[in-house]
Formats: structure tokens, C-alpha cells, sequence
């Protein structure tokens, strides 16, 4: 009845279940791809300060460069002096300063200026000392004229010799104010110009190459480490010293040590990029120090955490009630498939019981039928025997002994119903199994034909035949014989005085068909489909003999012959069955 | 012309004390270092600095009398011109007390000094019409080195000598002294700002003789 296996609800759970965690799975793909992408938000931003940090170094670089170009000029131009050479070479150490005075004043000029102060940068020079061949600095006779410098601090410029390439470095001293002043010293060689070896140096400290505001941000910070020591005049001394030091042991590192490490500072990460200043030199090396906030940045970070945490959230929330619609949508023809299983059970169930019950009711009603039948034949037969008696008796009037007769009559109409009853209760109960045998159909019909003539003829009916020579069929003569009977029985009781009866057989592929008709009143439309019915007796009058079990009979026995019995026409006067059977030599 | 005429005064002086009695004669070879330069054609003596020793090149020698002499009856004057961007002559041996003459030949200024301790002195930029002619007396002995402070290559050497009796060697190294005092001296042979030989000598009146260096 129902087809394919039903689906259970645990199965319809399991598939739904399959359904969301496939929709989690997506939603949690893209969350972790919003990870990734927030990862490389952050990745991004540590880039955009290194690259600021590289983009001001390259900046200052720029200047340097211009500014250590005109350094360099400027001690060519120096070397190139007779009266420097005179210094130096005839004894006259203590006109080398005035010698130079001249050349170096416009380096120096300016530096008293208020004006020249507030420059962004200057290419003014704060001070500068001679170095002897020897790298020792050559005391200045008047020190206020090229710069005033501690002594201490004027000893730092001292180089252990002289290099022919410029030297750079970072001199941190005690400024004029509470805080430390820094200056880049470059120290130069002066070559003679006449022998090409280096006579002496000139060391020229400038004020560091400050870009201001040009550059940088809110929180940058940005500072000096030289030898073990950190200038950034932002921090306090705790922090500083804190500073240099994890400065300190990343630079001792014996690897190439990197460009940037992450320090703190006052608990806040920060992101410290440094930048040796002065490769290969003499002078101590020292470090361009940039300190980057990470506070915005990881700020920002966690803002987008945020903001990508409750995307993701309603993205996932999102997901799961369309994840949960889309599965109970999608489950919802499974599930009603299921339901209307479970309905059609129900339904097979309650229909199977009611067969049963109807089939128990039929057989028992057969049974019924048959107990009965057998019931009453007896006393039928009694009755009639003993009708048949008083019958014979001779002590009866005419008028009796007709009333005896009509009685006998009757018995004998009441043993054919009940026959009849009998046989058809046989077969409702299943318990009629044809013996088939090649029956002589036209035999039989002939054989009726002969017993209509001996019966009187009041009608005055015509009879036609259009038989084959040789007509069998598959069936038990028995009830093949009722069949026909049945039929041809009927075509004479419906039929009207002077009407006429039709017997045709033909053969067809497969079948042998038999048609009766009969002229007479026709079956009424709405009485047709019911003649085939138990009992049913159309509109015959009640002077038509019959029990109305007749057409019910030869109908189920031609479909126990594997035929079929039919109406093939009723109207204007004329009424015809068909009958079909199966030709002799089929078996079933 | 004046620089002639100096000399032609300084050769009479040295003819007249030869001829005069009793005065001895200094000749000798001055092996003298080699040259720094290659040999060109047209030699010109200047001063060369190497390691900062200052020697002229081609080598040349000033040989000298060194001892006890009463001073100069007067100053003597020399002169060192500046021609063709360089000084004439580079190496300029003089007398305690001498004035020396710088004047400028050349189109362009000039601006000696010295920062020598023997004399400091600045002349200033001056052309060759600037009159007088800047000059500077050397009152100290030493070795003096001149520059121009315009002209950077530009270098002369004035060896101021408390001695009247000194002559330069010609490039082969040769010298001759003449009319020499008796007596008990020391003959030095300056070769470079650095390295000066010396030999004591003993001369008799009249005497003629030959020291060779080394």
C-alpha cells in the first residue's frame, strides 16, 4: 500500500541536525574569515608605523645627507685652506682656530639667533674642534667662539684615529636646560690637498635634524639611545632606563638584531622601532628610537574585535534561524510525508480491519446462507412430498386438487431459490472451483431450445439462431448451463406476445461471445446499473416468475468462468445480454 | 732687478773677501736626497711637503757657517717675488735681521704668510702695484714657510741664519764657501725642514778646503 520505508522522527531529527551543523559550519568559516582578516588589520597597522618610522628616517636621512654633503664641501673647502695647513703643519696649533674662524662662520652664524632657533632644521653648526692626526681634539684658544663644550664632553669627540670617511655620532650632554641636548657630530677628515693623507679632522656638531610636527602623531614619541643611554625627554628617568635597557639587550643580541620589539610603557604596549644612525663608526653607535603607541592601535583592534564579534554573532544568529527555517522548511515535506504515512496507516489500518470484519461478516453470512439453505430444503422437500401425496389422494375436489397443484408448483419455485441461494453463498464463501471442460456451447443451447418447444407455447414467440457449427467453450457444464439458462429463461419471461428471441455466437480473438436478445419492454436507464444486483428484479410485474437472483447468479458464474456478463443493450423494444467466455483449450 | 742686484752685491762681497788675505775656502759634494718628482724639462725649485717634512724638489742644499759672528753694519735685503703663481726663489736662505721683499709679479693678488714660529706675518692681498713693496724682516733664525692664502699650492722656504757665510748648493750638490774667518766653526748642511747635517770645522787663515756630505 504505502511505498518506500517511512521516515521516522528520529531520522527527521538527524537530518535537520545534519542541516545545522552544516549552517554552523559556514558561519563559523566566515568568522574565523573575519579573524584572519582582523589579524591582517592589525598586521597592517604595525606595517603603516614601521613604514612612518622608515619614511621619517628616510626623511631625515635626506637631510642628513644634504646637510653631511655640505659638511663634507665645507672640509674639502677647509683642507684646501693655505692658512689650515699652516696651522697644522708650521706649529701653529693655536691659529688654527682664527684660521678657520672664517670659513666656519657662516656654519656658525645664526646659532645666537632667536630666529635661526626656531628653525625646523638647521645646517648651522653648535660647535666644532679640530682633531690632530692622531684623533686627539686640538683644544680651541677662545672655546665660546666654535662652541662651548664641557670639558668632558669635548674629550667624547676624540677618535682613536683618523678615518678617511666621515665619522658620525651622537653626542648627549647636559643641555642649558633641566633636560639632556643632543648633537650629531660628524667628524671629517682634512686631507691635504698637496700629499692626499689626512692631516687632521674637523668635528662639527649640529643640532639633531629635528622635523617637528612635519611628522608623526599623537603619542610618538621619539628619541635618541647612544651607548647604553636613551634621550627621550618625554619619558621619566624610570621608564627611560627601563627602556635602554631592553634596548640594550636586543641590541646585544648576537643576531642581526631586528628593527623593532615590543616594550611597555606605564603598562601601555607600545611598538619601539630603532634605527642604527651611525653604521660603521667610530663614535658610539647609536640608535634613531621611535616609540609607537599600540594602545590605538590595539584599540582599534579590539574595537574591530568587536565589531567583527557581533557581526559575526548576528551573522551566526542569523544563520542559525535561517539555518533552522531553512531545515524545518526543508524537513517539512518529509515531515508531512511522514505524517501522512502515519495517517495512511491509520487509514490501511482501519480499512484492513474493516475488510476483515467485512470479510468475517461475508463469511459469515455465507455461511449463514448456505446453513439456511440447507435448512430449508428439508423441510421444502417434506413439503412437497407431502403435497405430492395428498396429491395422489383421491378423495379431493378439482378445486383442491389445483390448489395442491399451485402448491407443489410453489415448492418447487422455493427449492430453485433456495438452490440458488445455496450455490451463490458457495460462492461468496470462494468454495466454487470450476472443473474446466471443453463445453458444447451449441448443444447446450440447442438442448434448451428443445425444451422451450415441449413447453406450451403462449407467446407465440420467434426464435433466431446464429450459431457457428462448432462453438466450445472453456467451463463446467453445470453452471455454464445456468448461465445460458438463466439467460434465455429471461429472454422469454421479459419478452411480449409475437416477440421474437435472438441467439448469436461468434468467436472473437481470445473469447467466445454469446448475445441473447429479446424484443419487449426495455430496462428502465436508471434501473440498468442495478439489474446485476441480489434480488433485484427491475420493473417486471409480479406476474413475471423469478426470484431476481438469476442475473446476479449468471454473472458471478461467468466471471468464475473467467468471463463476463453485460448489459449490451436495452431500448425501443429490445434487450440483449453479451455474455463472453474463454474458448475451449485456455486454462485459466 | 733688485733680486740681480743683490745678488751681483753678494758676489762682490765674496770675491772681495777671497781676495782679501788670510780667509779660508769651503768646498765640497753634498750627496743630496733623491728626487721626489720625475725630472721635467723646465726645472723650477719649490717646496714639497712629504709626511710633513718640507724639502725643495729638486733637491737643493744651503750650506752654512754656523758660529759666533758680530752682527750685520746693516740690514741686508733680499727679495723673494711671486711669479707665475709661485715664489721665486722657493728656498730663500738669509741673515738674521734681513728684510725681504716680496713683490707680486704675477696679474692676480697674492697673500703671504707664515704662521711659522720663526715669523708670523700676514701680509694681506696685494697686488703687483702696491708700493712698497710688502716686505718683512726676519730677526729670528729658523726656518720660516711662507704660503699664499690665495694660491693654495704656493709654498717658499726662508732659512733665516744667524751666519753671514752660507750659499746653496747647485742641483749636482756642489758648493763652494769662500772668504771664510779662521777659527772654530761648525758647517751645516740643511737639507729639508727636517734633517740638517753638521761637521765641525777648524779653519786656518788662508786655508782651502773640501767637506764633502755625507
Amino acid at each position: 500500500m504505502s511505498g518506500g520505508p517511512e521516515p521516522r522522527p528520529a531520522e527527521v531529527r538527524g537530518f535537520r541536525g545534519r542541516l545545522l551543523v552544516a549552517m554552523m559550519l559556514v558561519v563559523c568559516l566566515v568568522a574565523l574569515g573575519f579573524y584572519l582578516a582582523q589579524r591582517r588589520v592589525a598586521a597592517d597597522g604595525r606595517r603603516d608605523f614601521e613604514r612612518q618610522f622608515q619614511e621619517e628616517a628616510a626623511a631625515l636621512r635626506g637631510v642628513e645627507e644634504v646637510r653631511d654633503a655640505m659638511l663634507a664641501e665645507r672640509c674639502r673647502a677647509l683642507a684646501r685652506r693655505p692658512r689650515l695647513h699652516a696651522a697644522l703643519e708650521d706649529d701653529a696649533l693655536d691659529l688654527l682656530y682664527p684660521s678657520a674662524r672664517d670659513e666656519m662662520a657662516d656654519m656658525m652664524g645664526g646659532e645666537d639667533e632667536p630666529g635661526r632657533e626656531a628653525a625646523p632644521y638647521a645646517l648651522h653648526a653648535r660647535f666644532y674642534r679640530f682633531l690632530d692626526g692622531r684623533g686627539a681634539v686640538i683644544p680651541p684658544p677662545d672655546p665660546a667662539a666654535v662652541g662651548a663644550l664641557e670639558p668632558a664632553d669635548q674629550a667624547r669627540l676624540a677618535l682613536s684615529a683618523l678615518a678617511e670617511s666621515p665619522q658620525l655620532g651622537e653626542l648627549v650632554r647636559a643641555g642649558p636646560g633641566p633636560g639632556e641636548a643632543v648633537d650629531e657630530i660628524i667628524a671629517m677628515p682634512i686631507v691635504s690637498s698637496e700629499t692626499g693623507g689626512i692631516i687632521a679632522a674637523i668635528v662639527v656638531g649640529f643640532r639633531p635634524i629635528d622635523l617637528g610636527a612635519a611628522v608623526g602623531g599623537a603619542g610618538i614619541q621619539s628619541g635618541l639611545w647612544v651607548g647604553g643611554r636613551l634621550v627621550m625627554p618625554a619619558l621619566g628617568p624610570a621608564e627611560r632606563g627601563r627602556l635602554a635597557a631592553a634596548l640594550a639587550a636586543e641590541l646585544a643580541q648576537p643576531r642581526a638584531p631586528g628593527r623593532s620589539l615590543e616594550v611597555a610603557i606605564g603598562g601601555a604596549p607600545q611598538l619601539l622601532f630603532y634605527r642604527r644612525l651611525n653604521a660603521g663608526s667610530a663614535y658610539p653607535p647609536a640608535y634613531e628610537v621611535g616609540v609607537y603607541p599600540l594602545a590605538g592601535l590595539l584599540a582599534r583592534q579590539r574595537q574591530l574585535e568587536w565589531q567583527f564579534g557581533g557581526i559575526a554573532c548576528l551573522l551566526l544568529a542569523g544563520a542559525l534561524g535561517a539555518s533552522h527555517l531553512l531545515s524545518s522548511r526543508l524537513s517539512v515535506p518529509v515531515e508531512r510525508l511522514a505524517a501522512d504515512s502515519a495517517e495512511n496507516r491509520v487509514q490501511r489500518q482501519r480499512a484492513e480491519a474493516a475488510l476483515d470484519s467485512t470479510s468475517r461478516d461475508l463469511q459469515r453470512s455465507a455461511r449463514f446462507s448456505a446453513d439456511a439453505s440447507h435448512q430449508l430444503k428439508t423441510p421444502v422437500t417434506v413439503l412437497r412430498a407431502g403435497l405430492e401425496e395428498l396429491l395422489a389422494a383421491e378423495n379431493f375436489t378439482p378445486e383442491v386438487r389445483e390448489e395442491l397443484g399451485a402448491l407443489v408448483h410453489q415448492t418447487f419455485r422455493l427449492t430453485s431459490v433456495i438452490e440458488d441461494l445455496l450455490l451463490l453463498s458457495r460462492m461468496d464463501a470462494g468454495r466454487v472451483q470450476l472443473a474446466f471442460a471443453p463445453v458444447n456451447l451449441r448443444r447446450l443451447i440447442e438442448g434448451w431450445l428443445d425444451d422451450l418447444g415441449a413447453l406450451p407455447d403462449e407467446l407465440g414467440l420467434e426464435v433466431e439462431t446464429e450459431l457457428p457449427p462448432a462453438l466450445h467453450i472453456s467451463g463446467e457444464q453445470r453452471y455454464t448451463t445456468l448461465i445460458v439458462q438463466n439467460l434465455l429463461e429471461n429472454a422469454r419471461k421479459y419478452n411480449r406476445p409475437g416477440g421474437r428471441i435472438r441467439i448469436a455466437a461468434r468467436e472473437e480473438p481470445g473469447a467466445v461471445v454469446l448475445a441473447i436478445g429479446n424484443t419487449g419492454r426495455p430496462i428502465a436507464p436508471e434501473a440498468q446499473e442495478h439489474i446485476f444486483e441480489r434480488f433485484h428484479r427491475a420493473a417486471a410485474g409480479e406476474n413475471v416468475p423469478g426470484h431476481g437472483l438469476g442475473l446476479n447468479l449468471a454473472s458471478e458464474l461467468a466471471r468464475l468462468h473467467g468471463g463476463a456478463l453485460r448489459l449490451a443493450r436495452s431500448g425501443e423494444d429490445w434487450t440483449e445480454f453479451e455474455v463472453r467466455f474463454r474458448p475451449a483449450g485456455e486454462r485459466t | 732687478m733688485k733680486l740681480r742686484r743683490a745678488a751681483a752685491w753678494f758676489c762682490l762681497c765674496a770675491l772681495g773677501s777671497r781676495a782679501a788675505p788670510g780667509q779660508a775656502v769651503l768646498t765640497g759634494l753634498v750627496a743630496l736626497p733623491k728626487s721626489h718628482a720625475a725630472p721635467v724639462a723646465n726645472k723650477r725649485y719649490e717646496i714639497v711637503s712629504k709626511s710633513g717634512v718640507l724639502a725643495p724638489d729638486p733637491p737643493i742644499a744651503v750650506v752654512y757657517l754656523d758660529g759666533d759672528f758680530p752682527p750685520a753694519a746693516r740690514a741686508a735685503v733680499a727679495r723673494m717675488a711671486q711669479k707665475d703663481l709661485a715664489f721665486v726663489p722657493s728656498l730663500l736662505p738669509v741673515r738674521t735681521g734681513t728684510r725681504v721683499e716680496f713683490p707680486n709679479l704675477d696679474d692676480t693678488y697674492h697673500n703671504i704668510f707664515s704662521f711659522s714660529p720663526a715669523k708670523r706675518f700676514d701680509l694681506g692681498r696685494y697686488r703687483s702695484d702696491e708700493r712698497p713693496v710688502p716686505s718683512e724682516v726676519f730677526d729670528r733664525p729658523g726656518l720660516v714657510t711662507l704660503r699664499c692664502d690665495i694660491h693654495e699650492h704656493m709654498r717658499a722656504l726662508i732659512l733665516v741664519l744667524d751666519t753671514p757665510y752660507f750659499v746653496l748648493s747647485d742641483p749636482a750638490g756642489r758648493y763652494r764657501l769662500p772668504g771664510l774667518p779662521a777659527g772654530h766653526y761648525t758647517l751645516r748642511v740643511w737639507l729639508s725642514s727636517r734633517t740638517t747635517l753638521a761637521r765641525p770645522v777648524d779653519l786656518a787663515a788662508g786655508a782651502a778646503r773640501e767637506e764633502n756630505f755625507p
